[in-house]
């Protein structure tokens, strides 16, 4: 086993599409740390894991997976990781059972024992055909597979999209436990903000194929801050404190990309916190500037 | 070992309900050439060439053919896979493509086997039945060429259907890839001049028959010869390291 700092380090990764560029994107991912991989539709979050997971071929930069080359030691890597896609990627004809038998060949480190201990905890039934389950019960079925072969880093694209709120906080309950020895690391992406303020120590925001935005999730949130005003004041902000401007009939709401200079800079106006929702909407205008 | 136990396990559960529709047919009609010799049984024999004894080769024949057809046709795993998104799951699973390619074609070496066991089962029953004794290993040899023909030229399809099939990667283009190498296929079985019915007019016999006499005695030796199961054995390997790089390139190949 290799020692690594970063389970991902992604540096300057361009994938080129007709009509689309993921352009020159870097980050890392420190060991033991949940990261939240954020952005709307069609950002390039899941041609990012694609790219890092080797499902496709890029056109520039680096990728390391548990310190590892992910083209040169793919073999070693794959041992060690678990994917999770947003459908399931399984065959309807089979079933729990039957998932364990063929995954157990699979991963020299497959722990039947804990498996069959998610599939009770989840309570999937054994024999029941995948295709008789429910979206919930098949997103269950892929987590558990996922965590029953001790893998380091855990890769998610939309795990917990389309899943009702009950299910969702069971799932990032048991990725919290998941983590508690702190050798292992996930990379998880959602437009489901609520969900990564829940459990992320990290956030990275992808917009257009860029990378806006990636650190620590608390610092993020607590540097941003919504600076509320009149229309009257808008002209006193200087333009580099600004990410983008909500405008509304009672004035205007401008997300401030350094909340604690703005307040000694702003003092008769109102700084409100920011959460990761409205950090993606405002980051997502901030080329109109001025948006309703 | 175990990977391999894995992954053919897998190939296998997948493709067990076509397999037992394939075996469901082969057996009613491998029962249906038993027929006539229950009826001999049964019934007063028959003497001389009208006699379904005599007919026992033909029924070998059909029989293996029919099983070798069976054998070799694609399994339709690589279409399952794609639909049910397993082939884009199985790039971050730790089996190589060459593993799993090797899995594919173990899974369809099983599905020959098993074919090929059954129709000599049958064959046994036949010629025992018939008191066919006398011509030894022989009629064990044209079953095998007929069989491992049969397999060959329906292996030779399903390379050309599985290389088309490998630049479908998602359900969308599954249809117009899958039309694509049906058609492929086909065009294999023309250049190869497999297709059934197909034989030019000009070279039937003078007195009408399709084949002549002379035909049917010649493609009896050659069904018969030793030369032929060889020739024929080689070409079966060179198709099974032909599926398997097919296959290799599939599972390695990557998405656009």
């Amino acid at each position: 086993m290799n020692y690594y700092d970063n389970a991902v380090e992604i540096k300057g990764v361009t994938k080129k599409y007709d009509g689309f560029t993921l352009d020159n994107i870097s980050f890392d991912i420190p060991k033991g740390c949940i990261m939240g991989f954020i952005g709307q539709n069609g950002a390039g979050k899941t041609t990012t894991i694609r790219s890092l997971l080797h499902i496709t071929d890029i056109n520039d930069g680096e990728i390391k997976l548990l310190g590892l080359d992910h083209i040169k030691d793919e073999n070693a890597i794959k041992k060690r990781i678990a994917v999770v896609f947003d459908e399931l990627p399984f065959h309807d004809v089979f079933n729990a059972k039957d998932m364990a038998r063929i995954f157990e060949g699979m991963y020299p480190e497959w722990d039947n024992a804990a498996y069959l201990n998610y599939i009770e905890r989840f309570q999937l039934p054994q024999k029941k055909r995948i295709g008789q389950f429910s979206k919930g019960m098949k997103m269950k079925l892929q987590i558990a597979c996922a965590l029953s072969h001790n893998a380091e880093l855990l890769v998610m694209d939309e795990a917990t999209t389309g899943l009702d709120p009950v299910v969702r906080d069971e799932i990032l309950h048991i990725f919290m436990e998941y983590l508690q020895n702190g050798e292992r690391s996930i990379l998880m992406s959602s437009h489901i903000t609520s969900d990564l303020e829940k459990i992320a120590d990290m956030v990275t925001f992808i917009d257009k194929g860029r990378i806006l935005l990636t650190g620590y999730k608390d610092e993020i949130v607590e540097r941003h801050g919504i600076l509320k005003c009149s229309k009257d004041k808008l002209a006193e902000i200087d333009a580099e404190d600004i990410v983008s401007i909500r405008t509304n009939n009672f004035g205007a709401e401008i997300m401030v990309n350094d909340r604690e200079n703005a307040g000694y800079k702003y003092r008769d106006c109102v700084i409100d916190p920011a959460n990761l929702d409205d950090i993606m909407l405002y980051y997502v205008h901030r080329d109109a500037k001025e948006w309703s | 070992m175990k990977l391999y136990r894995s992954l053919i396990y897998r190939e296998l559960m997948l493709t067990r309900k076509r397999f037992i529709l394939m075996l469901i047919l082969f057996l009613l009609l491998a029962l249906l050439m038993m027929t006539p010799l229950i009826l001999v049984f049964v019934f007063k024999p028959v003497e001389g060439e009208e006699s379904p004894l005599e007919m026992i080769p033909l029924f070998v024949g059909i029989v293996a053919l029919t099983g070798g057809f069976m054998a070799g046709t694609n399994n339709g795993l690589q279409k399952a896979d794609i639909s049910s998104g397993w082939k884009r799951y199985s790039f971050v699973l730790p089996p190589t493509a060459k593993q799993q390619a090797l899995s594919d074609l173990l899974t369809k070496l099983c599905y020959i086997l098993f074919f090929g066991l059954l129709s000599l089962a049958f064959e046994f029953v036949y010629t025992a039945a018939a008191d066919y004794s006398n011509f030894g290993i022989m009629l064990y040899i044209y079953m095998l060429n007929i069989y491992l023909g049969a397999v060959c030229a329906v292996m030779l399809v399903d390379i050309a259907y599985s290389y088309i099939m490998m630049f479908a990667k998602y359900k969308t283009k599954l249809k117009l890839i899958g039309t694509l190498a049906f058609v492929g296929a086909g065009v294999v079985l023309r250049v190869f001049d497999l297709f059934p019915g197909m034989n030019n007019d000009d070279k039937s016999a003078k007195d009408g028959a399709m084949i002549s006499q002379e035909m049917v005695n010649k493609f009896d030796t050659i069904l018969c010869s030793k030369k032929t199961l060889l020739c024929i054995s080689a070409v079966f390997v060179v198709l099974c390291i032909l599926f398997f790089l097919a296959m290799w390139r599939s599972h390695e190949r990557r998405e656009p």
